[in-house]
Parts: structure tokens; C-alpha cells; sequence
């Protein structure tokens, strides 16, 4: 059964006055039927450019989908015109942002917004679209759904608004979700809720997520697979459990190193990743990563490793040395030795 | 009050008058409701809590950016509230803050150089132009910058080298406490670590006190020696940080440790999580009783009625909880 959505070397790039940055540079990835797939990488990596060209939403003229597929079931969104694209936005496809209060129009209430998308897409009535409002919020959890409509986004909290742009997201019960860092706004409880709320009605309605975030615990907790990205590109891949298990590209591992954790007896020293994450408008010769890698031999100064399948069980990783990185789990002593010596 | 502490809070309340305009009621936030605790020359002391509990008002009324409603706060054995605006600045050199933005903290007009010797002319530290170089030089190396950054403008830098430049301004007045408000939280994963050992480093090197206020409950953990959990303008616990991860007393504490996810698929797939219902009140109608009774797993009803005061539970791990033992 193909996947859901296939995105096959995708190319976003956006023309500044530093010139041209590659912010998605020739990425693929899947999402199957009802999975949570999780794309991770630090600010400027490429992964809230990736959901923006899924939705064909990429601002132009400065942004520009210059290459690749966009298959969803099967059709390439990157063909269909601009009418057609309309039907997919929101019906098929949703998206929820990190910061509600900026994508909720201000002057419309609660009621308005939810109900639009109802009227437009599934040609309700007013009156049904009333209802099903209704049920939504009540669905995600807003206590008084039917006063709450009434009422304008600042009358919400954050947590209350996250809520409201999940039921938005879910009204026109959408195959896919795009959830661009949809917590990293919300206090450590909130986010807790809003999380588990997502995960249930995901499970519920056998909805498809796409989870694009910096937080390695939320992927841990949530994410089937995972996609790292860095500098524009993917630079590995895998289920969430082989991948935070045994890393095979240094960056991952690096990510995984850095944080402290709650679970472990605490360090001493924490080891960070050395360097800046790079400028994408000058982008080293190689491997984007090599300036800051530890395990850095001489190859990855002059040719960009390609991602490549290492193994049966779909460990996909961009790294010359995948196979000879350290084994046995990010916190392995060897690991760490290594990685301070080199 | 103990030989060694540092600085000294008692009983610190700040509250702002809010609203009787166009509209809505004009009411009283009760940012900062009752808070004490003293923190030990050379140590640091983390201040958790969520947006709106009052961590980063006590901290503006600790460096005296906020006035305190009441309450005192003694630095070095001075009490701060009761000294003008002209004795202030003298205190103040000793006490410095690291923001979380680092990008809307410099001046962007500002060379880096420049950034960091600022506070050299104000206080008239350095005399000479020479004098004044050396030491900008010797300030971008402790905090890991090239002399040549010093040319540089705040766009040209890295949010992670910005927040540098921000820790070399605080440490130009050789500072005794620093404030550290969020300093890592607006950075990439990869770069707080860098920033945080910077931190521990310098601490040690220069014998520096951190207040160290922050959400983030792991990296809490990692920097600090004893650590303030708040709720609602209050300090519900604190204690040793071991104790406080290890052994937390209050309910809130509790919840928030558990909210927290574990980088790990395989812990994570089988942990339990409190997930407290509800949002934290508004400060402008904390509810009667203790201000977490309406989110709290275990209220009975004495915890709507009464407020449950700070004490010490078992040695030195105070925790305001009626059911706390």
C-alpha cells in the first residue's frame, strides 16, 4: 500500500539579499495511514519550510517550491491548481501552529472560525455547523462549549486556543495533520495535556500526524518515526525506538548527548555539540555538519554524503562513518570517550 | 540570618494594580505573594515554575528593576528595599542579569565591543582606552568569543554567541550574584549545553552566586545546588536539588516532574504521567485556600480553606502542603 503522503526530493528555496538558501534541499519522507511521524532539527533546519510547501503555503515571491513530488494518496499536490489546492487545505490536510493567537483572527469569534471551515468544505448549514462546532469543542476538551463560541480568541488562554486550533484542525476530519511545535508555546502541564489530547483523538479517528518539533522527549513520547534534519536536509531517519537507541549519524547523537535528563543520575558536565549551526547561505563544501563533528574524517570536507539505507530494518543514514559511529545507545561510555577525544 | 548567605529574601510580595480603564475591573495581581529564601555565597539557587508564577518578578525585585510591595531583601547584609535610586547603582554592579533574548537585549547599533564596555564607562571602572581594550578582549575569551567579534554587530552573531555577549556584559562589573532569567531557553538544544557549561565555569572560576530562574525542569537540575518551585506567586517547595528530584513533597512538584518527557521511546511507552487538569487561575483571583487546591490530584476539603504555610517537612525540605509528610 503506498504511503499516505510520499514527499520526494522536495526543493524550497528562498532568494534573501545573502542569496539563495536551500531551506529544504531534496528531502523525502513518508507518513503512512494513522502514524505519528515526527520531524526534528534545531531553528532554521528546514522543518517548518517543509510543512509550509506541503501546503503549498510557502510565501512567495522570495520562497519558491523549485523541485520534487508532494504525493498525497497519490496525486502530486505540487500540480493541482490553486482551486484545487483550496480543497486539500483543511479538509484533507490541516495544519496546527505553535503560536494560536497569530493564526486565530482576532475579530471573529470562536464560533465564526470553526463553523467556516464546516460551511465551506462540508457544505453544512449554519445550524449543523453549529452543532458539530459544539461537539468539537466539547471534544477537545473547552469546558461550556456552547457559550465558549460566542466568545473571541483573547478571552482564551493559550492552552484553551491550542485546543480550539486542534478542533479547527479536526473539524473536517482531515486524513493528515501538519503540527508545526504545537506546544513549545504552553507552560510544562498545559503542554502535557494538549499533547495527550492530540495523541487520543489521533488514535481515535485514525488521523496521520506529522510532528515537527525541537523537543527530543516529545518525539521519544509521541513519534512512530522519526526524520532529523539538518541545514535543509535530512540527515537520518528510522523508528523512534532505533533511533534514540543507537544513533548512526553524529548530529543525533550529539542532540541526544547534550540534553540532560531527568531519568539519569546527574552529570557533571554536560557535552554539547561544538560550533554554530551553520549559515545556510554559505554552506560548507561536504557534509553541512562536518564543521561541528566529532567522528569528521577527510571525505566529509569535499563530497555530501547521500542518505542511504544501512540496514534491513530501515536505518537511512547521511554519514560516511554511520557504520563505524559508536554502538550501543546515545549515554554508552564509548560514546562519550570518543566523542570528547577526537 | 546564617554568616554565609549571600542575599536574603523574606517575605517578598509585589503587587500591580491593573485595569479601571475602558474596561474590565480594576483589580490587584498578586505577582509575587509572600516569598522567601536566602541563597549561599557561591551557589545557585533554581527558581521554577510556569509563565505567570512570579519567578521573573522576584528576580526583577531582587536587582530592585521591580520596587517589592513588601518584604525585605537583604545583599550582603544590606537591606536593598529601604537604600534611593543614588545608592542603588552602587549595589547594582554587583548584581547583574542575563536575559533570555539575547538579540532584544543588545543594542543593535552596538559593536559587541562596544556592548561590553558600556557599563566599564558608566561606572567609571576602567580609566585609560588601552586599559578599557584588554579588559573587553579578556571578557570576550572568558566567555569562549574571538578577540574579532568584538568588531562585530549583535545580527552578525549566532543566538548562541549572543547570549556570550550577554554573560560578558553582566561579568564586565564583576558582579558577585547574577540573575540568569531563562538564559537558555530561547537557544537551540545543541547550543544550551555549550551555555550552561559556560555558566558552571565561570561560577566556579569566579566564585559567582546564581539566582537561576527557568521553566525548563532538566536543566534546572543540572545547574543548581538548591532549587524553588512556584505556584501562583508563591514558593510551594524547596530543598536540596537531589532531595527535590529524588523525593518531591508537594503535589505540584509531583506533576510537573512528570510532565516532563524522557528522550527515550522505550522509558516513555511505559511511564505513567500526572497530567493535571485545568490551567494555573489568574493571579488577579488566586482561589481561597492553597492557590493549587482546584488542579491538585489529592485536595481534600481543608485545602480550599485553609492556606497551607511553607514549612519544613523533613530537614531542610520545606513544602506548603496540608498533606505533605
Amino acid at each position: 500500500m503506498p504511503p499516505l503522503l510520499a514527499v520526494r526530493g522536495l526543493q524550497t528555496q528562498f532568494l534573501t539579499r545573502g542569496g539563495v538558501v536551500r531551506a529544504v534541499d531534496e528531502v523525502s519522507w513518508d507518513v503512512r495511514e494513522g502514524e505519528t511521524v515526527a520531524l526534528v532539527g534545531e531553528s532554521g533546519c528546514g522543518k517548518s519550510v517543509s510543512a509550509l510547501s506541503i501546503m503549498r503555503l510557502v510565501a512567495e515571491p522570495a520562497g519558491r517550491i523549485v523541485g520534487g513530488q508532494i504525493l498525497f494518496k497519490g496525486r502530486d499536490l505540487l500540480t493541482l491548481t490553486e482551486e484545487e489546492m483550496r480543497q486539500v487545505r483543511g479538509r484533507e490536510i490541516a495544519m496546527i501552529f505553535q503560536e494560536p493567537m497569530t493564526s486565530l483572527n482576532p475579530v471573529l469569534t470562536i464560533g465564526r472560525q470553526l463553523t467556516e471551515g464546516l460551511e465551506v468544505h462540508l457544505g453544512m448549514t449554519p445550524g449543523q455547523a453549529r452543532d458539530r462546532a459544539v461537539e468539537l469543542l466539547g471534544l477537545v476538551g473547552v469546558p461550556d462549549p456552547g457559550r465558549r463560541l460566542a466568545q473571541y480568541p483573547h478571552q482564551f488562554s493559550g492552552g484553551m486556543r491550542q485546543r480550539m486550533m486542534i478542533a479547527m484542525a479536526l473539524a473536517c476530519r482531515p486524513a493528515l495533520i501538519l503540527a508545526d511545535e504545537p506546544t513549545t508555546a504552553l507552560d510544562v502541564t498545559i503542554q502535557a495535556q494538549i499533547l495527550e489530547l492530540m495523541k487520543n483523538l489521533s488514535r481515535e479517528f485514525g488521523v496521520a500526524m506529522m510532528m515537527i518539533t525541537h523537543n527530543l522527549g516529545v518525539v521519544a513520547r509521541y513519534a512512530d518515526r522519526v526524520n532529523v534534519m539538518y541545514a535543509g536536509r535530512i540527515i537520518e531517519q528510522g523508528t523512534a525506538r532505533e533511533l534514540y537507541a543507537n544513533p548512526r549519524h553524529p548530529y543525533t547523537l550529539g542532540l541526544l548527548h547534550s540534553v540532560p535528563r531527568l531519568d539519569e543520575p546527574r552529570r557533571a558536565r554536560l557535552d554539547p555539540i561544538e560550533g554554530q549551526p551553520p549559515d545556510l547561505t554559505r554552506l560548507p563544501r561536504g557534509c553541512a555538519f562536518a564543521p561541528r563533528c566529532a567522528f569528521r574524517v577527510e571525505r566529509c570536507g569535499e563530497e555530501i554524503p547521500p542518505l542511504r539505507q544501512l540496514d534491513d530494518e530501515g536505518r537511512v543514514s547521511a554519514c560516511w562513518e554511520a557504520e563505524h559511529l559508536p554502538g550501543g545507545g546515545p549515554r554508552s561510555p564509548v560514546a562519550t570517550a570518543s566523542a570528547g577525544r577526537r | 540570618m546564617s554568616a554565609e548567605a549571600l542575599l536574603q529574601v523574606r517575605d517578598l510580595v509585589k503587587h500591580f494594580d491593573v485595569g479601571g480603564g475602558l474596561f474590565g475591573a480594576r483589580g490587584t495581581v498578586r505577582a509575587v505573594d509572600g516569598v522567601s529564601f536566602e541563597i549561599p555565597r557561591g551557589e545557585t539557587l533554581g527558581l521554577v515554575g510556569e509563565s505567570g508564577c512570579g519567578k521573573t518578578t522576584t528576580g526583577r525585585c531582587i536587582l530592585q528593576l521591580e520596587r517589592p510591595t513588601g518584604g525585605s531583601i537583604a545583599f550582603e547584609g544590606e537591606e536593598l528595599t529601604a537604600l534611593s535610586d543614588n545608592e542603588l547603582r552602587r549595589v547594582r554592579r554587583q548584581m547583574q542579569v542575563i536575559f533570555q533574548d539575547p538579540y532584544s537585549s543588545l543594542n543593535p547599533r552596538m559593536s559587541i565591543g562596544q556592548i561590553i564596555e558600556e557599563p566599564l564607562f558608566v561606572h567609571g571602572i576602567v580609566k585609560g582606552g588601552a586599559e578599557r581594550a584588554a579588559r573587553v578582549r579578556r571578557l570576550l575569551e572568558q566567555v569562549g568569543l574571538l578577540p574579532q567579534h568584538g568588531r562585530r554587530y549583535p545580527h552578525q552573531l549566532s543566538g548562541g554567541q549572543r547570549q556570550r555577549v550577554g554573560i560578558a556584559r553582566a561579568l564586565a562589573m564583576e558582579p558577585s550574584l547574577v540573575v540568569c532569567d531563562e538564559p537558555v531557553s530561547a537557544l537551540d538544544v545543541s547550543i544550551q549545553a555549550q551555555i550552561i557549561n559556560l555558566l558552571e565555569d565561570l561560577q566556579s572560576e569566579l566564585g559567582l552566586t546564581y539566582l537561576f530562574v527557568a521553566h525548563d525542569l532538566s536543566v534546572v537540575r543540572h545547574i543548581s545546588d538548591r532549587v524553588a518551585v512556584m505556584y501562583l506567586g508563591k514558593i510551594v517547595e524547596i530543598t536540596d536539588r537531589k532531595v527535590l528530584y529524588d523525593e518531591p513533597l508537594h503535589p505540584y512538584t509531583k506533576a510537573l516532574l512528570s510532565a516532563v518527557p524522557i528522550p527515550d521511546p522505550e522509558i516513555e511507552a511505559h511511564r505513567e504521567r500526572i497530567v493535571l487538569s485545568g490551567e494555573v487561575p489568574s493571579p488577579l483571583q488566586p482561589p481561597s485556600g492553597c492557590v493549587f487546591h482546584p488542579r491538585c490530584p489529592i485536595a481534600v476539603a481543608r485545602c480550599s480553606q485553609e492556606i497551607p504555610t511553607l514549612r519544613e517537612i523533613k530537614t531542610a525540605h520545606w513544602a506548603a502542603c496540608h498533606l505533605a509528610s
